[in-house]
């Protein structure tokens, strides 16, 4: 007998309608304490545990399966697996390069900022575009030239120190003499003492010729610039005295002597102002242009 | 017409089956599902409740329902009373119709579900956006309509353990 369908003759209780309004009381006091005042967090709490093995139990076939998966990974994904993995490590690594690349270059130009910060006479930040294809001359070309108001003669610097000497300007570009070419030659003075002298480059290096050899010189000695030739300012190191050689056999001293500025790496340069306070010479107005044009003649000449 | 299925003779249903088919549906709802099955996955709890209601309306009535619904809030992780204050309201509503309900073929009990299931649906967005929650979205109302579609495959399974085979 299907006695679902037969109308209850006897009262059980109250009515649905009454049911209703109770349990729809219930509830909503119950959203109430839980939305607004958190009040079912215990009951909550109490309940879950209840409900935890509950949940284990129905997520076991779950766990298992899967285990008997994994343990079934077939070697093909493995193998995609593995190489996309090894993509991404070469991907990554290449990313991780440049970034290290960058963040020398960022140190470099930071240094090179508090320098210019430094240096009321500091001019142009320049990036070095390549290196001059001529193995014997010691050039480097920098991105900033005619439109930057460059002109040969001025002296190139790093953070630490004299690289060269710009020596060709061009509309877009300059080229830059560095220290070590055998063309330049530098007025310099040992930085303890005071005593001057000249530096030569030779070439991939540079060297103090004619120092007599009780010239008082010792290993680590700073070089400077003295700034006798009107043309780089005074002071700005340029090489380091690493090695003195005294023998009886010569007149003049032997000394090893290495750049103290970055000549052959780093990526930016400045160039620096020429050395202004030059005194101003009276009469012909055309005299300092002319004085100018002869010194970057000079220079060529160098 | 459709005056089929009340005329069946059916063994007479016990409690322990009404109470069975309620723990596997809380159990359905603790089930790792993938995210995307949530969206349509019909409540079953909640067809349930409907069902033993619009069936067995002598075993399983307003209370039920609530104590149903309080049990789905503690399984889904919801608010507690949005189940339960759903549940109480369409197990009302279907308690008022029922004997037009239980008269109706598979077809149109399946559309009356269908808009019970709405209720349900729109009673818990009401409360959950009461409680300060923002809307979800209309795929929240997407599974009355599954569940409406697989409403005469539960009511044949559910009364499989009671048809007389053997005459």
């Amino acid at each position: 007998m299907d006695f679902a369908n037969n109308p209850s003759f006897i009262r059980q209780g109250p009515s649905p309608a009454a049911r209703l309004a109770l349990c729809a009381v219930l509830s909503v006091a119950l959203l109430v304490s839980d939305s607004q005042f958190g009040l079912m967090e215990r009951a909550r709490q109490g309940l879950s545990v209840v409900f935890y093995p509950l949940q284990r139990a129905v997520n076991l076939p779950v766990t298992l399966a899967r285990d008997v998966g994994d343990f079934f990974t077939t070697q093909a994904s493995l193998q995609t697996e593995n190489n996309s993995l090894r993509n991404r490590h070469l991907a990554m690594a290449a990313r991780l390069s440049r970034l290290e690349t960058l963040e020398r270059d960022y140190d470099a130009l930071r240094r090179q900022n508090q320098f210019k910060s430094v240096r009321h006479d500091a001019g142009e930040l320049a990036e070095v575009l390549y290196t001059g294809r001529d193995p014997f001359s010691y050039k480097i070309i920098i991105d900033k030239g005619e439109d930057a108001h460059l002109r040969p003669g001025q002296p190139v610097v790093d953070d630490q120190g004299l690289i060269g000497q710009i020596t060709r300007v061009q509309p877009l570009t300059a080229e830059v003499t560095l220290v070590i070419d055998k063309t330049l030659m530098i007025p310099v003075m040992l930085q303890r003492t005071g005593a001057r002298a000249i530096l030569y480059g030779y070439g991939g290096g540079v060297e103090v010729r004619y120092l007599p050899v009780h010239a008082d010189v010792q290993q680590g000695d700073l070089l400077v610039t003295s700034g006798i030739d009107g043309l780089y300012p005074e002071g700005l190191p340029v090489a380091r005295v690493s090695r003195v050689e005294r023998n009886g056999d010569t007149a003049f001293i032997r000394m090893v002597i290495v750049p103290v500025a970055g000549v052959q790496r780093g990526r930016y340069v400045m160039v620096l102002e020429e050395k202004s306070h030059v005194p101003a010479r009276p009469a012909e107005p055309v005299a300092p242009v002319q004085k100018t044009k002869k010194k970057s003649a000079e220079d060529e000449d160098n | 017409m459709s005056f089929d299925r009340p005329k069946e003779i059916l063994k007479p249903v016990k409690r322990r089956i009404i109470l069975l088919s309620f723990m596997l549906a809380i159990l359905f709802e603790l089930l790792p599902l993938p995210d995307g099955a949530q969206a349509w996955l019909p409540d079953f709890t909640g067809l349930l409740v409907l069902y033993w209601v619009i069936n067995q309306p002598r075993r399983v009535g307003v209370g039920t329902s609530f104590i149903v619904g309080i049990l789905a809030d503690i399984a889904s992780a919801g608010l507690f009373g949005q189940h339960a204050l759903a549940y109480s309201v369409t197990s009302f509503l279907a308690l008022l119709r029922q004997r037009q309900l239980i008269m109706f073929n598979l077809g149109q009990q399946a559309l009356s579900v269908m808009a019970l299931m709405f209720i349900n649906q729109f009673i818990m967005v009401v409360a959950r956006m009461a409680a300060g929650s923002a809307f979800v979205g209309w795929s929240y109302f997407l599974p009355p309509l599954t569940g409406a579609l697989l409403w005469p495959l539960i009511t044949k399974l559910l009364l499989l353990p009671y048809r007389n085979l053997n005459d």
